[in-house]
């Protein structure tokens, strides 16, 4: 699938061309973008409304993991559209959200999952019909786009290493051994990011736990990298978080010891999240 | 036209006030803007300079306000704090024609009525 999609999008030859033609088209659409972390964009008349990816949180989850939204209320108000057309309306008219509030929410989720997209390559995409989907914004531009993701890139890049090893990365609090007057005076949501910074969760973990943007939590953990207050997990040669060795390490390991000993996750007790340190 | 777009049209109508842009306070996003912005584009950073500068000075209590004071200008940024990261509402306003107390008893109005 490597085509993309028919006849006068061809010419495509990547996401932000597609979407450019999308728009001097004025179509109505979604592009299913596969590959890691994948996910869909939405275009109704040739701008961007809405974009999907698991590689940062939804609308959903921004209104439910924040607690913007209950779980009852978000679920009756599901009950009454199936297809997602209306949910938006819906919301505000149930007064669970405020007209303005949910444009807010759209929007940064839209700008945020356009930038998980742009750190990495797509392996293809597919134009398929409009996907009903959750939004309330009058539109974006890709070029509005464009620029957007490309400031926030730029913001990130003094980081050693590229802004998408920072978001791989697994980050571990600095402060166990005590400098509590430093973590007191940090703003409350650099306090919640710390308390998640475990040394298992990456930028993105944090970001859908704590209910934020990818791109915010990353400016946060940014600041307190640059203060000292967290740290990088030492990086294993593997990468892949869930094929970690589970049993008794073998002979040799070529790798460097661990410095500091951290929860460990014991065979046969996967389900259960172990406690954080700082509760 | 969209819900904030025609909140922050409204605030346009108050004499003084030649623009006004409602950001997002952590990422910098540009959520809605009208009229003239162009002295507000850093309002951002100024105000998360002014945050950290002055907590580290040891300064108690959350940011409110920063108003920069040109010899013709207010750039006026109100931190709007909300369920999740907080809000900027950015304004322009021309120090001939309004009193900064009248202005930001105005501004602080239509920040009630732009989450709403």
């Amino acid at each position: 699938m490597t085509e993309g999609p028919p006849e006068p999008l061809t010419g495509s030859r990547n996401i932000p061309s597609l979407l450019s033609a999308l728009r001097s088209q004025e179509r109505s659409c979604t592009v299913v973008v596969a590959g890691a972390p994948g996910g869909s964009i939405h275009v109704r008349d040739g701008l961007v409304v809405a974009m999907e990816t698991p590689g940062a949180p939804s609308v959903e989850g921004l209104l439910l993991r924040s607690g913007r939204v209950s779980e009852e209320a978000w679920s009756s108000v599901r009950a009454t559209d199936t297809t997602h057309e209306h949910l938006a309306a819906e919301l505000v008219h149930r007064g669970l959200v405020g007209a303005g509030e949910l444009e807010v929410v759209s929007l940064s989720a839209l700008f945020d999952a356009a930038f998980a997209l742009s750190l990495a390559t797509p392996d293809s995409w597919e134009v398929t019909d409009p996907v009903p989907t959750l939004y309330r914004n009058a539109g974006v531009t890709p070029e509005r786009l464009l620029a957007e993701v490309s400031r926030r890139i730029n913001l990130l890049a003094g980081e050693p290493g590229s802004v998408a090893a920072l978001a791989r990365t697994r980050m571990e609090s600095a402060t166990a051994a005590g400098l509590p007057g430093a973590v007191g005076t940090l703003p409350a949501r650099h306090q919640d990011v710390l308390a998640n910074a475990d040394g298992r969760r990456t930028a993105r973990d944090i970001a859908f736990a704590l209910g934020r943007g990818l791109f915010a939590v990353m400016v946060d953990l940014r600041q307190l990298l640059d203060r000292g207050l967290v740290r990088p997990r030492t990086p294993s040669a593997d990468t892949r978080p869930s094929t970690a060795a589970r049993g008794a390490p073998s002979a040799v390991s070529p790798a460097a010891p661990e410095p500091v000993s951290l929860p460990r996750r014991r065979p046969g007790n996967t389900s259960s999240p172990a406690p954080r340190p700082q509760d | 036209m969209s819900s904030l777009d025609a909140a922050l049209s409204r605030a346009l109508n108050t004499p003084g006030i030649s623009g006004a842009a409602l950001l997002d306070a952590v990422t910098g996003l540009s959520y809605a803007e009208s009229g003239e912005v162009s002295a507000g584009r850093d309002s951002c950073e100024i105000a998360e300079l002014a945050r950290t500068r002055l907590t580290q000075a040891g300064a108690s209590g959350e940011l409110e306000n920063v108003i920069v004071t040109t010899s013709t200008q207010y750039i006026v940024t109100i931190q709007l704090p909300r369920q999740g990261d907080p809000l900027l509402l950015c304004a322009t306003v021309d120090r001939e024609r309004t009193n900064l107390t009248w202005a930001l008893r105005e501004l602080t109005r239509y920040a009630d009525e732009l989450l709403a």
